[in-house]
């Protein structure tokens, strides 16, 4: 699904341990992603990001609520 | 493969610029098998400043400020500069010092271990062995919720601070005005290429290592927990450029082999765990000792932490006899990196499960 052309979201973290926790949230609540190193287009930093697809932003936000994650940012790219 | 090369195409062209100019770096007088490592140079440095009073390893490395003024440089024309801190910068300075401690028990960082398999040396592939294993150990931390706390914005003031600083230490040390800084007579650190061309190496290497994320640590990382190529491969290339460099430059007197190797020794044990600690360590650092200079540079006051322990690092390492010498390792080195596990562990434990009990 992530490895598909076309737009893609990707949520940052401050720390790779926020990114892991997402994960974790997404697999329970059975929403689609993977961990990816965030794009050297979003950010000069090295760390790990969410990729899914755009549509999931909406669910996404509320899971990071839900969950107490800080996400860096949200970002939507052109594969 | 034609989308891989397109899309990594930074990466791969650093990769080869490191080669190239590390193989120069080395024909034009740094010491053999050196022409970049970054361990060695803040061993240097550390030395030059009279931190430790290891006479034969004392040098202002210009590479090192090149790197740090080339990442700034970068960052600043693409406007990435940004001042951040606050993440346990004294974990960070421990971390770093064992780097260090792991670093010269195995003669080099993960840049100059690949220089030196490049070159022939296979003492190497001990130490690339080890640094994998490292880097298994902490990926395993950080896949269980390992967490060194987020830094903030800072002000650009103190992002600039470290790279300034080592600037004007560099001009002091260059135009020897108050003749304080030492500089080796013989042995490593009076090997060197004229400054103004260690320089301008550095400053090449450390805007293409800001442009392109270049980090071992990072791109075995990739490799682990995402099955991604994109920044390891960067190295593969460094490698096969040194490879074929060695060979046109050494000829017939090229040959894989553990002994005869200079700077370094052949004691495979003790290579295999200096570069396991360099690896857990880095990882959970975020990134090697070339990204932490690079983060450094541009403005990251936790990796200009880091830098200071593995400054610190080096001065125990030679004040203590911990550095090995081409004779092998010694004792009170090998006591301080099975130290250095029993840290990183104690800190990788309590930062992945103290916060679960909300005790972190």
């Amino acid at each position: 699904m992530i490895h598909k052309k076309g737009a893609q979201l990707y949520v940052t973290f401050y720390t790779s341990a926020d990114a892991m926790a997402l994960e974790r949230a997404c697999r329970a609540a059975g929403l689609p992603g993977r961990l990816l190193p965030v794009p050297r287009s979003i950010t000069s930093d090295c760390g790990v990001a969410w990729a899914t697809e755009p549509c999931q932003r909406a669910a996404l936000t509320v899971l990071l609520e839900q969950a107490h994650l800080e996400a860096a940012g949200i970002f939507e790219t052109e594969e | 493969m034609k989308e891989f090369f397109k899309r990594n195409r930074l990466i791969l062209t650093t990769g080869f610029v490191i080669g190239v100019i590390a193989l120069a770096l080395g024909a034009l007088g740094n010491p053999g098998n050196m022409g970049f490592c970054v361990a060695c140079f803040l061993r240097d440095i550390a030395g030059s400043l009279g931190l430790h009073g290891s006479a034969n390893v004392q040098y202002f490395r210009p590479e090192i400020v090149g790197i740090l003024l080339g990442s700034t440089l970068a960052a600043l024309a693409f406007r990435e500069f940004k001042g951040r801190g606050g993440s346990s910068p004294v974990l960070r300075f421990i971390l770093g010092a064992f780097v260090m401690i792991g670093a010269l028990m195995f003669l080099g960082c993960p840049l100059r271990m690949i220089i030196r398999l490049g070159s022939g040396d296979l003492n190497a592939l001990l130490g690339l062995a080890g640094f994998f294993a490292g880097i298994l150990a902490g990926a395993a931390f950080l896949k269980k919720g390992f967490n060194l706390k987020r830094a903030y914005t800072i002000s650009c003031v103190e992002g600039a601070a470290f790279p300034v600083a080592m600037l004007v230490l560099f001009i002091l040390s260059v135009s020897g005005i108050f003749g304080v800084f030492l500089s080796s007579e013989e042995g490593p650190g009076s090997l060197h290429a004229f400054w103004v061309v260690s320089l301008v190496a550095g400053l090449v290497v450390g805007f293409l290592c800001q442009r392109s994320r270049m980090c071992m640590a990072g791109g075995l990382r990739d490799v682990v927990l995402f099955r991604d190529c994109s920044l390891i491969s960067g190295f593969i290339v460094l490698f096969l450029t040194v490879l074929v460099g060695s060979l046109i430059l050494k000829g017939g007197a090229f040959s894989f082999a553990f002994s005869g190797q200079p700077v370094a020794h052949t004691d495979g044990l003790w290579n295999f765990l200096g570069m396991a600690l360099v690896g857990w360590a880095s990882i959970l650092l975020g990134g090697c000792p070339l990204r932490q200079l690079v983060l450094a540079g541009e403005g990251n006051s936790d990796s200009a932490i880091a830098v200071l322990g593995m400054i610190a690092g080096a001065a125990f390492c030679h004040n203590w006899g911990l550095a090995s010498s081409a004779d092998g390792p010694t004792a009170n080195g090998k006591v301080a990196v099975v130290a250095g596990f029993v840290v990183v562990a104690l800190i990788s434990i309590i930062c992945t499960f103290a916060k679960k009990k909300g005790e972190n």
